[in-house]
């Protein structure tokens, strides 16, 4: 039943109830993680219960009815740590339980810790506080308040919400303009009783990934996934593909004004590529000449040559199908950005790559790849998203497949990408 | 070639230490199984070295605020075009940052460590300043103080240092303001290269899976020995000791205030084990007190004085050292209320050993977990480098560190007059 598995290629170790386990065996961390994800679809509906359940699930559970409690008992486990969140990968949510404790050899030689760590995991997740077949109001109020002010505070993080804004103002008649806490407007509508229902449908439905990370043995193993079998679940769903085709008309402008002294500019592009192609290692290409680091056209030109930004990236959305360039300048400069930046993307369309571009690019790439590994996270997040885009490409065989795109590649892709929207926030006048 | 080797079992880590005879000591650890390698090379000058004399009977030298940072980007600037590009060429990623008491330039690839590395100790010890490359400087930083300026989080805890210090220089912004950085040239960015990057103010430090013996042997090939070792007196205005003001705000684009309040602290050490002794205490009390698992944190989470953003920290440095602790609130002044009353209430009825024991093991525990990122472990070993003491012995403070301690800071560390609040409100 259990499988080792090395952090080179992942494959599922067991499978129950549309609850699918993976384990990576590792020594080299300090600590052992057990991640837990839940999939749905990207809904209007669902998104911001599905954001709502796991706040109100960490406030307490059988055997720890408070979030003091459950803080407590982490810290009589060594100080592990426990988080849940929220994020979108096109248009579908992922709901993540994760804790990560110290490894056996860091402990009293019987604590096992294991065994106590996912007992917690497991009720947090299956075992809420229920009063009258509903979840504890004071914990449903108090959390949509934090909910609630979490989604306004987006307005905080300027760079970060610039890019969000972009790609939302972009796809807003689509899935993927949903936040991914949700909505206020949608948030008012929830309840106790309301949330509740939705509790036990997202328990019995969803698609489960399971990640155990570290140096556990075959009885841990087992351990967890006894303890995962037991969760009752009905018929489980399957989640739709993300629609990346489009046709973009017009570009759309956007200006907003907000307080603020440095001008955030934002451009959204539809690559019209999808993430299970073989073009798309030629996107990833494409998207490093761009702006994928200090190598690139974007901080080559923008910043370095015209002194005219701090950052200037480009990043791919690439669930989605989406490209966003994004920079930080003088609000007067807006035009003289935007010529540069529309530069870039003509040089590459006409084969202006460089050689020094072209091979810094794979390069850098191949780092960022290799550098995976360190990072429980990251192989986690990695291989849930090859999961989830339907791909068994491991590490190792996406710098393979990057460095057989050629300059060509880059040219030819260059012509599927299409400015969608222009965004910028900038002063109030 | 000399080798020093510590073993520390407890933790399965080794460190290897070489001193190159100009003084630099390099630090090896290293981490079996993982992909990247990270060198940094580090000085021991950050933007709290505004002022300075270079010995007996030298006359003070004053510099623009804010030069320290711009010393760092023009740094990257060579004869041949950018470092950056030819780190590029070779895959892997550049970077530096500047602190409040160190400069640090540093790498992280999977391959080719020994011509990263080679470029690394090479192009911070050859600096190429022009005129032109500094006027074109001034623009880019410009926008990053820009960028910080419109940061919420940075502006908030700026502003509980200006209401601590009167003339500390750690409440300079580290990147200086678009004025201070007018007025820095090509020569007084040279004097501070010259007075501070001398191989005996400086460290090196490779974490990943290397070979100590070669990154020493690439050490010795490529460290200049300068003869002449400048004499840095490093100087520090005499602040009064109470704190400026109480109470700082300030008005920015965000959706509901965000508060850090803070304890300045006057009573520290700011060198070696006592320095980190001292740091331990702070932070099991700040835990005692508002972590995650006290009666204060979760009072006041419930009664929806505060969120999950809620966070405390605690700073030791040559000149200053205090704690702050905050995140976004609708009334910062009734958190501030219910911080002194809890502090009141455990004054009265003391503190629990056993929350003591159990916050120690926790705080143990979550410091192992750090030692799985190259990245952090990087990061810790040069914050404490320079106060003369060895990250790794924070395990030994944590073991030897005693609830009757703990309890005498207790005592004196939580002075109410010590205590001011900053507050950033939507506009």
């Amino acid at each position: 039943m259990s499988t080792l598995i090395s952090e080179s290629r992942v494959s599922q170790i067991a499978s129950v109830n549309g609850i699918k386990i993976f384990h990576i065996k590792s020594q080299k961390f300090k600590t052992n993680s057990i991640n837990i994800f839940f999939h749905d679809d990207l809904s209007k509906e669902r998104a911001t219960k599905n954001a709502l359940l796991p706040a109100v699930l960490k406030r307490g559970c059988e055997g720890y009815p408070t979030n003091r409690d459950i803080s407590l008992r982490l810290e009589e486990l060594y100080g592990a740590v426990f988080d849940c969140g929220v994020t979108k990968k096109g248009e579908s949510q992922v709901i993540q339980f994760y804790l990560e404790y110290v490894a056996d050899k860091y402990a009293k030689a019987d604590e096992n810790l294991t065994q106590k760590t996912f007992d917690l995991l497991l009720n947090i997740i299956t075992k809420p506080i229920v009063e009258n077949n509903a979840f504890k109001d004071e914990y449903v109020e108090q959390e949509s308040k934090n909910l609630k002010e979490m989604i306004e505070g987006r307005i905080n993080d300027k760079v970060q919400y610039a890019v969000d804004k972009c790609l939302e103002e972009m796809c807003k008649d689509e899935p993927f303009g949903i936040y991914d806490y949700g909505s206020v407007e949608e948030l008012q509508k929830i309840n106790a009783q309301n949330l509740y229902e939705h509790y036990k449908y997202f328990l019995e439905t969803l698609p489960v990934y399971v990640f155990i990370y570290g140096d556990l043995d075959d009885k841990q193993i087992k351990y967890i996934i006894d303890g995962l079998s037991g969760i009752k679940r009905g018929s489980v769903k399957t989640i739709g593909k993300t629609g990346i085709e489009s046709k973009v008309d017009d570009v759309k402008n956007i200006t907003e004004r907000m307080n603020v002294t440095q001008g955030k500019l934002c451009l959204g592009f539809r690559t019209n590529v999808s993430p299970d192609s073989e073009d798309y290692y030629k996107l990833m290409l494409y998207n490093s000449i761009l702006g994928g680091g200090l190598h690139s056209k974007l901080f080559q030109n923008v910043r370095e040559k015209a002194g005219l930004a701090y950052y200037v990236f480009s990043r791919l959305e690439k669930f989605k199908g989406l490209m966003v360039v994004s920079s930080g300048i003088e609000i007067n400069n807006r035009d003289k950005a935007i010529e540069i930046i529309k530069k870039q993307l003509e040089d590459i369309k006409d084969g202006n790559i460089s050689n020094y571009e072209y091979e810094a690019s794979i390069k850098s790439i191949e780092t960022g790849v290799k550098s995976l590994k360190d990072s429980q996270l990251h192989v986690v997040d990695f291989y849930l998203s090859q999961y989830i885009i339907g791909i068994d490409d491991a590490p190792n065989d996406i710098i393979e497949k990057v460095k057989q795109v050629t300059k060509k590649d880059v040219v030819d892709i260059a012509e599927k990408i299409k400015l969608d929207t222009l965004y910028f926030l900038t002063s109030l006048e | 070639m000399d080798i020093k080797t510590v073993e520390y079992k407890n933790v399965d880590e080794v460190m290897h230490v070489h001193e190159h005879k100009s003084g630099l000591k390099t630090f090896v650890i290293p981490k079996k199984g993982y992909s990247k390698k990270y060198a940094t090379f580090a000085t021991h000058y950050g933007s709290i070295n505004n002022e300075f004399s270079l010995g007996e009977g030298e006359g003070v030298i004053r510099v623009p605020d804010g030069i320290a940072h711009f010393l760092e980007h023009k740094l990257f600037e060579q004869e041949d075009g950018s470092v950056m590009d030819k780190f590029s060429k070779l895959g892997s990623n550049p970077n530096a940052y500047t602190g409040f008491a160190q400069t640090v330039y540093l790498f992280s690839c999977t391959d080719r460590f020994k011509d990263n590395f080679e470029l690394l100790l090479t192009f911070v010890q050859n600096p190429h300043i022009t005129e032109e490359s500094v006027e074109k400087e001034k623009q880019i930083i410009g926008q990053e103080i820009r960028m910080y300026n419109d940061n919420p989080n940075w502006r908030v805890f700026f502003n509980l240092l200006d209401a601590f210090y009167e003339k500390n220089p750690v409440k300079i912004d580290i990147a200086g303001s678009i004025e201070s950085i007018s007025k820095i040239n090509k020569n007084v960015l040279y004097t501070c290269y010259n007075t501070f990057y001398h191989p005996s103010n400086m460290m090196v430090l490779v974490v990943g899976d290397v070979e100590p013996a070669e990154v020493f042997s690439q050490v010795e090939e490529n460290i200049i020995a300068k003869d002449k070792r400048p004499e840095i007196k490093r100087i520090f205005p005499e602040d009064p000791a109470g704190i400026r003001k109480d109470y700082i705000e300030q008005k920015l684009a965000v959706s509901m205030p965000l508060f850090q309040m803070g304890f300045k602290d006057i009573n520290f050490n700011s060198k070696g084990i006592e320095c980190l002794k001292r740091e331990i205490a702070v932070k099991i009390l700040l835990d005692m007190v508002m972590g995650r698992s006290s009666e204060l944190y979760n009072r006041l989470y419930n009664d929806g004085l505060i969120n999950n953003t809620f966070g405390f920290d605690y700073s030791i440095e040559e000149s200053y050292a205090y704690s702050a602790f905050g995140g976004e609130s609708k009334e910062p002044f009734k958190v501030k209320e219910r911080v002194v009353e809890e502090i009141g209430s455990i004054r009265n009825k003391g503190l629990d050993q056993n929350s003591y024991e159990r916050i120690k093991r926790a705080m143990n525990g979550r410091f192992i977990r750090q030692l799985n990122s190259i990245e952090r472990i990087s990061h810790m070993f040069i914050s404490v480098y320079f106060k003369d003491v060895n990250m790794f012995d924070y395990f030994n403070v944590y073991e030897n560190m005693s609830f009757d301690y703990v309890k005498t800071v207790f005592d004196e560390y939580f002075n109410l007059d010590n205590l001011a609040l900053s507050v950033i409100n939507p506009v």
